[in-house]
């Protein structure tokens, strides 16, 4: 009897003024949470995997980068117009370094790189070109594909929302 | 022998009910206050049901330019098995959304330069026998009125779907657009993408 009360109030709680109060307390902290702070995304495509694999959902920490600026290695969330549609890439090269691909190889300032996140064969050749103030350069980790059908490149650090939380 | 009913001055209680009586205050009875509390609720949510109702059926400029965004998107978008006749119908809609001249620059579909609304008719038409099926949905809406009959738009859009050859199409970009009011109908003046990543 005592137990079926129980499952009731929990189900069908009264509206009580402290009920309410906490119930708002609770969408007001979701709000911020889930809206400003850890965003919920869904990963749709391959283009970085093996690190994050399509139909994965993760979060999108926005206070990774309100101190410090991305580094090389970093995945970062990359902003459109707005906050609905993003991408998901990886930062290779930071403002004023020279990026580079010759069959596939990473060359920032014209030395090599070791890139231990990626699995996929890429021969990927793309010449010299600096990265411009306030800027970086991005691409993804699965890079079998053909360059062109890829989407990479340089963008702004204010289109930067912040890193995945894991 | 009857015995007369003596007057006692006492209300009959045969039950011998103890009641609690009241003092006169000579005020009116108030109303308990848990009342009050349901009133104020009930008004504020028949003003809240009414400002919904009001923004629903009110019809702002904003809306009438995200109504032009829904068309277009309709018009591009694209099921397997479309018969010409739904086609045809996809096309003219499109059509009737575009001003006689249209400024067009999106580098990912080699369109540059003005284009005619039956230039661009044609291409929606050459475009879609290439497609299986095509989604096209717009997000994330900016919308400015920098002068009047004038409306500026930043979003992103997003197109899913395949090529007739299997291959699948996600592509997302993000697209400044300037729309000019006609005849109380707002109609697509200038259409850019711009580069987010920039190889």
């Amino acid at each position: 009897m005592l137990l079926n009360r129980r499952v009731s109030q929990f189900f069908f709680p009264s509206l009580t003024p402290a009920f309410m109060i906490r119930a708002g307390c609770i969408a007001l902290a979701a709000y911020l949470i889930f809206g400003h702070l850890l965003t919920p995304f869904w990963i749709k495509g391959n283009s970085m995997e093996p690190a994050y694999q399509n139909g994965e959902v993760n979060f999108c920490w926005k206070l990774r980068y309100l101190f410090s600026k991305p580094r090389r290695g970093d995945v970062v969330v990359i902003r459109f117009a707005g906050q609905r549609i993003t991408l998901l890439k990886r930062v290779i090269a930071l403002e004023n370094e020279e990026v580079e691909f010759r069959n596939g190889r990473l060359l920032i300032d014209g030395k090599e790189q070791n890139e231990p996140y990626l699995c996929h064969p890429c021969n990927w050749t793309l010449p010299s070109r600096r990265v411009e103030p306030d800027s970086v350069y991005v691409v993804g980790d699965n890079r079998s594909g053909p360059m062109p059908n890829h989407v990479f490149g340089q963008t702004s650090l204010s289109r930067i929302l912040g890193g995945p939380l894991w | 022998m009857v015995n007369p009913i003596r007057n006692t001055g006492k209300s009959f209680n045969p039950a011998g009910r103890v009641t609690k009586k009241i003092p006169p205050t000579g005020k009116p009875p108030m109303i308990p206050d848990r009342r009050k509390v349901k009133y104020v609720l009930i008004g504020l949510g028949l003003i809240a049901i009414g400002i919904g109702i009001f923004f629903m059926f009110f019809q702002s400029e904003e809306k009438r330019v995200k109504k032009q965004f829904r068309l277009l998107s309709e018009g591009v978008s694209k099921e397997t098995g479309e018969n010409i006749f739904t086609m045809d119908q996809k096309i003219k809609k499109i059509g009737s959304l575009f001003n006689d001249t249209c400024d067009m620059a999106i580098p990912a579909h080699s369109l540059s330069g003005q284009m005619t609304r039956e230039e661009i008719t044609g291409y929606a038409a050459r475009g879609r026998l290439h497609l299986a099926e095509l989604q096209l949905t717009f997000h994330d809406f900016m919308i400015a009125f920098p002068q009047e009959g004038e409306a500026r738009v930043r979003l992103t859009a997003r197109l899913t779907g395949r090529t007739t050859t299997g291959e699948a199409i996600n592509e997302a970009h993000e697209i400044d657009c300037l729309l000019k009011k006609t005849e109380k109908k707002w109609m697509f003046n200038r259409i850019e993408v711009i580069e987010v990543l920039k190889k």
